[in-house]
């Protein structure tokens, strides 16, 4: 792998991390923060690859990046399910309104 | 196949079958089906664990390879399947009557028996690949155990923080993966730890597993999730989590720092810091807490800034007792407020829950529940001054010699700390003994009044760990088969 | 006969009891009634049976192994006499209960922690371990919460215990830090190999202990600035404060500290501090005891007062002394106290504003309580005149002489005090229609019991102070027997000018009327005794602090999701930062 290459993934991994935090901490709707959930993840799967492209360990890289695609979508369609069942019982998606549990 | 394959296996496919069997019994009007299944799987797990243990006292660690992958049964493996194995019994015998009401008691079970299944491999992982893949499947089972009443707002509401933030927490784990991967080619932690290496990248990587797993074992900032689930979770939940999946979380972090090794600061530093702040804001949370399961929570965050001392104690100073006694005071954790949890869960139960309401158990609603239920009222204030660590009982044996392994260092900033420590302990009895106080008084509450019958089934696992909190509080010494070479295993995956 | 057996039988007897009377359950009180006290009563037989055994061997090692060492058991004399005290008190307190408690609830609740405090008590003063010390150091303090506590639906009583448990683990961990790191230091919890070699500790280390422990006594006895727990401990049962807040518990600091003297005596500033400790406690506590006007407070800073002289004893290197005044007081104020029981249980108000005249409807009350007040006042011929004279002699033989003036001048306000006490309760007009009536068998049983010991107890001078001097190897007492006590308080100077000071502070009272002016005048004074000389005014800071502080804390749970995400992102940003500072150290 060509250091072009590997520099475009992290470039690509960094944004995609960025853009994912950026929307856990700021975007209010539950079903937004669960998919900027998932494009955080989206970017350590990049990470992932890299990392094992980069250390000459591909297969080891792809498999683990394959058990977190697995994974992740199990967190995904928990993720959803509760948030179904949250706009059925609290009627809103809004976070700050989901906030009943402080202090 | 080995003790320790059907010690790690038969939780595991236990869980489907226990599913399976569950859907059949509700449909074919046998509801009791599922929490026989749970139960049975887990009273099964027993026999692989007995020989499994034996096993390790005479031959040492066994390792079970699959393929690639391996997992070994070490001390600290061995400790971890005790409590999981352990409380998670207790708590599907409890929750037999606790849950008997509600609907989808097979995914209860379910998820119950995979949850202790996927601990016990937890602390058996050698590698980041196996260990990510556990600590992931761990937190999938716990979710729905969290959201389990999926009607009910607050409880969803506690399932999606859970939800949220453990998943932050699994991806900055998997970038600290990908960085160690990148910088050495292998997942093995033995291996990387030979590679570890002073450097910016192990720095950031050894940041990432901090807060990744942190944010399971609850450490001050990433905590904020902990006192929604804790409280919400059906109570026998509620003593999983605090009682086994918090230590499971610390295992793995352990685990992840021993591999990275070799820093510029000792990790044992970063630990006893986090153990102070998690101490403090666990203490001062709890003090003005007025919901019981959100108090018992909040005290969980203070014990595991105790666990954190010890375990940093020993990680710095190479101090055997500090090790052991962090490892003694999980398991002393988890019976204490397994005790706690399942004793207020009783309460909750009796007073609330089996007339209807999902409202939350406050301290006034105790008053005088000596009177009406007086084990279940001994039982929690037995638990909850023995979390205060007094004596006769197990958490002041555990608080012991974790402060003594500080007083071993001969450091002064250590016995400091310890000094701290047990001025924190003195602030934790300011909101414990209240909640005793409150539960001798002569002039019952209204909720107390209105109570039903406390069912016998839950007095069983709360009896079981009656004994053990008196026992191990004359006795320390009992469990030094578990806590001497879960010790040893944390020393020498860090030294070396 | 000091074997293995003795010393189970002796913690085991008292907690089988608390064991059993708990599972007795409250509906068959009289069956209770008569397990307590049939326990309490055995406990007493074998600890008095222990005493001609007293020796400085550990007689029962558990060996726990770890870091926990061995638990081990050292009857000494020190250990025994106060394990005969906590017996004997506790039987007596026990079978004053039977009538005190009579129709209460939850007696089951209350004769199991008595009983589980007596056994605590019991193996904190034979523990030979330190552990096993600090153990049952906080088991006591655990059962003092449980009883001041007692009766929950009272939210003073609540408040009162809460702060005694707090106030005293507070001190506790002076005590808990001591015996970290003397075990992190010399590898050993042993009681005796620390006497013996306390000189190889590191200087400073030894400091540390020194003062730790220091404050875990203060704390646990209740002396300046940690006093201020007992007075509200006075919300427990009557038979609780006279048996753990006047005879037994608080003891155990004025016992750690004697226990302890030999290690720490060469530590500089040390048994100043002591003196100044057991001083202020003396002199403070006394001029609180003068304006009090609830009965059982006023007793209470009675016992802050006399743990003073015991406390100021020890400092000046009188640990005979002290101990001696230790056993006096025991058995004098626990007779002061079960005699207010008596009238409290009678009248049922403990103010004394509303008592008078008292003493003709319950003579047999009155005349054993003129008993004690007379040994607390240090009258000759009782055991609290020759124990306080033996102490005042010692400051003055080994003390500076400023504390030795003040606390003389304290044996005055004490004289004045008691007076007042005795006169508002018994003598006078009847200033409220309180309907008292004589005690009953019971009770006349313990107050009979604990007034023939006051007049009696001094006597065993020379047995007790040999059987100290035997058993305790580390210790260089100054032991008398009764023919040299007799002589050398009689000749000693000290013991004139304090018998013309106590004079004084009899007449004081006496003419208090006529003095009228000079109590105007030292009115200031009153008042801020009233006040508990600002050390209240601290306690509440304190609490009001920590709470505000908790409330401010409870802000950082907003319960919104966004936020709680920015807490992992801070805690990445902290602990990498943590980690960049230590790399670029």
């Amino acid at each position: 792998m060509t250091d072009t290459t590997l520099t475009i993934l992290i470039v690509g991994l960094l944004a995609l991390m960025g853009v994912g935090l950026y929307g856990l901490l700021a975007v209010r709707n539950l079903i937004k923060v669960i998919v900027a959930l998932q494009i955080l993840v989206k970017g350590a799967l990049l990470a992932l690859v890299a990392a094992g492209a980069a250390s000459g360990q591909v297969n080891l890289g792809q498999s683990l990046a394959a058990t977190v695609i697995v994974a992740d979508t199990v967190v995904a369609v928990v993720g959803l399910a509760l948030a179904v069942q949250v706009r059925r019982t609290v009627g809103t998606l809004d976070v700050q309104a989901l906030a009943r549990l402080k202090k | 196949m080995t003790a320790f394959a059907w010690l790690v296996l038969v939780p595991l496919l236990a869980a489907p079958v226990v599913y399976l069997i569950g859907r059949w019994g509700s449909q074919s009007n046998q509801p009791a089906a599922a929490r026989q299944a749970g139960l049975a799987a887990l009273i099964v797990a027993w026999f692989p664990f007995v020989l499994a243990a034996q096993d390790f006292t005479t031959n040492g660690p066994a390792t079970l390879t699959v393929g690639a992958a391996s997992l070994t049964l070490d001390g600290m493996g061995l400790l971890l399947a005790a409590l999981a194995l352990g409380l998670g019994t207790l708590v599907a015998i409890y929750s037999t009557e606790y849950m008997a009401a509600d609907e989808n008691q097979e995914k209860f079970y379910a998820m119950l028996t995979l949850l202790v299944g996927v601990m016990i491999g937890l602390g058996c992982a050698t590698d980041l690949f196996n260990l990510w893949v556990w600590f992931e499947a761990m937190a999938i089972s716990s979710y729905l155990l969290v959201a389990f009443y999926r009607n009910i707002s607050t409880s969803l509401e506690a399932g999606v923080k859970y939800l949220v933030q453990s998943a932050v927490g699994s991806v900055f784990v998997l970038l600290g993966i990908a960085l160690v991967l990148a910088k050495t080619g292998t997942l093995d932690l033995a291996e990387i730890r030979a590679a570890a290496e002073l450097s910016p990248l192990f720095l950031a990587a050894g940041g990432l597993f901090f807060i990744g797993f942190g944010v399971k074992v609850a450490l001050v900032p990433m905590h904020t999730w902990l006192p929604d689930a804790h409280s919400q979770a059906p109570s026998g939940i509620s003593a999983m989590l605090s009682g086994v999946v918090i230590e499971a979380g610390l295992v793995a972090l352990l685990r992840v720092l021993a591999g990275l090794g070799g820093l510029a600061i000792s990790w044992g530093v970063v630990l006893m810091l986090f153990g102070a702040l998690n101490m403090t804001v666990g203490n001062l949370m709890a003090l003005r807490q007025k919901q019981v399961k959100r108090l018992l929570a909040y005290s969980s965050l203070s014990h595991v800034g105790y666990m954190l001392i010890g375990l940093g104690v020993s990680v710095y100073a190479g101090e055997a007792a500090g090790a052991q006694g962090g490892m003694f005071h999980m398991l002393n954790h988890g019976m204490m407020k397994g005790l706690a949890f399942l004793a207020a869960g009783a309460l909750l139960y009796t007073l609330h829950l089996s007339r209807g309401s999902h409202d939350p158990l406050t301290v006034d609603d105790l008053a005088g529940a000596s009177k009406r239920y007086p084990l279940v009222a001994f039982a929690l204030s037995l638990a909850v001054l023995a979390l205060g660590g007094l004596p006769p009982l197990a958490g002041f044996m555990s608080k012991w010699q974790i402060f003594v392994a500080g007083a071993q260092t001969h450091n002064v900033w250590i016995i400091v700390l310890v000094i701290y420590a047990g001025l924190n302990s003195v602030l934790s009895l300011a909101y414990y003994a209240p909640l005793v106080n409150v539960m001798y008084r002569k002039q019952p509450s209204e909720a107390v009044l209105a109570g039903r019958m406390m069912p016998t089934a839950m007095l069983v696992p709360v009896l079981i760990l009656i004994a053990g909190v008196v026992v191990l509080g004359f006795w320390p010494s009992l469990l030094q088969w578990l806590t001497g070479p879960a010790g040893s295993a944390l020393l020498a995956a860090f030294g070396g | 006969m000091a074997n293995e057996f003795t010393i189970l039988l002796l913690i085991g007897l008292p907690w089988l009891g608390a064991l059993l009377v708990w599972f007795t359950g409250d509906s068959r009180p009289r069956f209770q009634h008569l397990l307590a006290v049939l326990f309490s009563l055995a406990a007493g037989a074998v600890a008095l049976s222990l005493i001609p055994g007293a020796t400085d061997q550990a007689v029962l090692t558990l060996n726990v192994g770890g870091i926990f060492g061995a638990f081990t058991f050292v009857p000494d004399g020190l250990g025994v006499f106060l394990a005969a005290v906590a017996t004997v008190v506790g039987s007596l307190a026990v079978i004053f209960s039977v009538e005190y408690m009579k129709g209460e609830a939850q007696l089951g609740r209350y004769y199991a922690l008595v009983l589980f405090f007596i056994g605590g008590m019991v193996g904190l003063v034979l523990s030979g371990s330190l552990l096993l010390m600090f153990f049952f150091w906080e088991i006591t303090a655990l059962c003092s919460f449980a009883l001041i506590a007692f009766n929950n639906d009272d939210p003073k009583a609540v408040a009162g215990g809460l702060k005694a448990l707090i106030i005293t683990s507070l001190g506790g961990v002076g005590l808990l830090i001591g015996a970290l790191v003397i075990y992190g230091y010399t590898g050993s919890y042993e009681v005796n190999d620390f006497l013996a070699g306390a000189a190889q500790l590191p200087p400073d280390v030894l400091s540390l202990v020194a003062f730790g422990f220091l404050a875990a006594a203060a704390a646990k006895s209740s002396q300046v600035p940690f006093h201020t727990w007992l007075p509200g401990a006075m919300e427990a049962p009557t038979p609780i404060s006279a048996l753990i807040h006047a005879a037994t518990m608080v003891n155990a600091g004025v016992y750690l500290l004697a226990r302890f003297y030999p290690a720490f005596e060469g530590v500089p500033g040390w048994t100043t501090a002591v003196v100044i400790v057991g001083l202020a406690s003396a002199c403070l506590a006394a001029l609180m005891a003068l304006v009090a006007q609830d009965l059982k407070r006023a007793l209470a800073y009675s016992t802050i007062s006399q743990l003073g002289y015991m406390v100021y004893a020890v400092g000046v290197g009188g640990v005979f002394a002290s101990q001696f005044h230790l056993l006096s007081h025991a058995v004098f104020k626990a007779l002061l106290f079960l005699g207010a029981g008596a009238v409290i249980h009678s009248v049922g108000t403990r103010d004394m504003r509303q008592m008078g005249g008292l003493g003709q409807k319950m003579p047999f009350v009155r005349n054993t309580f003129i008993i004690g007040a007379l040994a607390l006042a240090g009258l000759p011929i009782l055991n609290g005149f020759w124990s306080k004279e033996l102490v005042l002699e010692a400051g003055l033989s080994g003390g500076p002489g400023w504390a030795f003036a003040l606390m003389v001048i304290g044996a005055g306000l004490t004289a004045c005090y008691t007076f007042r006490m005795v006169w508002l309760v018994f003598f006078g007009e009847p200033r409220a229609h309180l309907h008292a009536h004589e005690t009953g068998p019971a009770m006349k049983v313990s107050l009979g019991l604990l007034a023939f010991g006051t007049l009696t107890t001094w006597l065993l001078v020379g047995p007790f102070g040999e059987m100290l001097a035997e058993t305790l190897p580390h210790h260089h007492l100054h032991i008398l027997d009764l023919g040299e006590l007799i002589s050398e308080i009689l000749l000693a100077p000290a013991t004139w000018l304090a018998l013309a000071v106590i004079a004084i502070g009899l007449a004081a009272w006496w003419w208090h009327e006529r003095l009228a002016a000079v109590r105007d005048g030292l009115g200031f004074l009153a008042r801020w005794a009233e006040a508990d000389f600002g050390f209240e005014w601290i306690n509440r800071q304190v609490v009001r602090l920590t709470r505000g502080t908790a409330e401010a804390l409870t802000a950082t749970q907003t319960g919104v999701l966004n936020w709680n995400v920015a807490g992992i992102v801070g805690g990445l940003v902290a602990v990498l930062m943590i980690l960049l500072l230590a790399w670029g150290a």
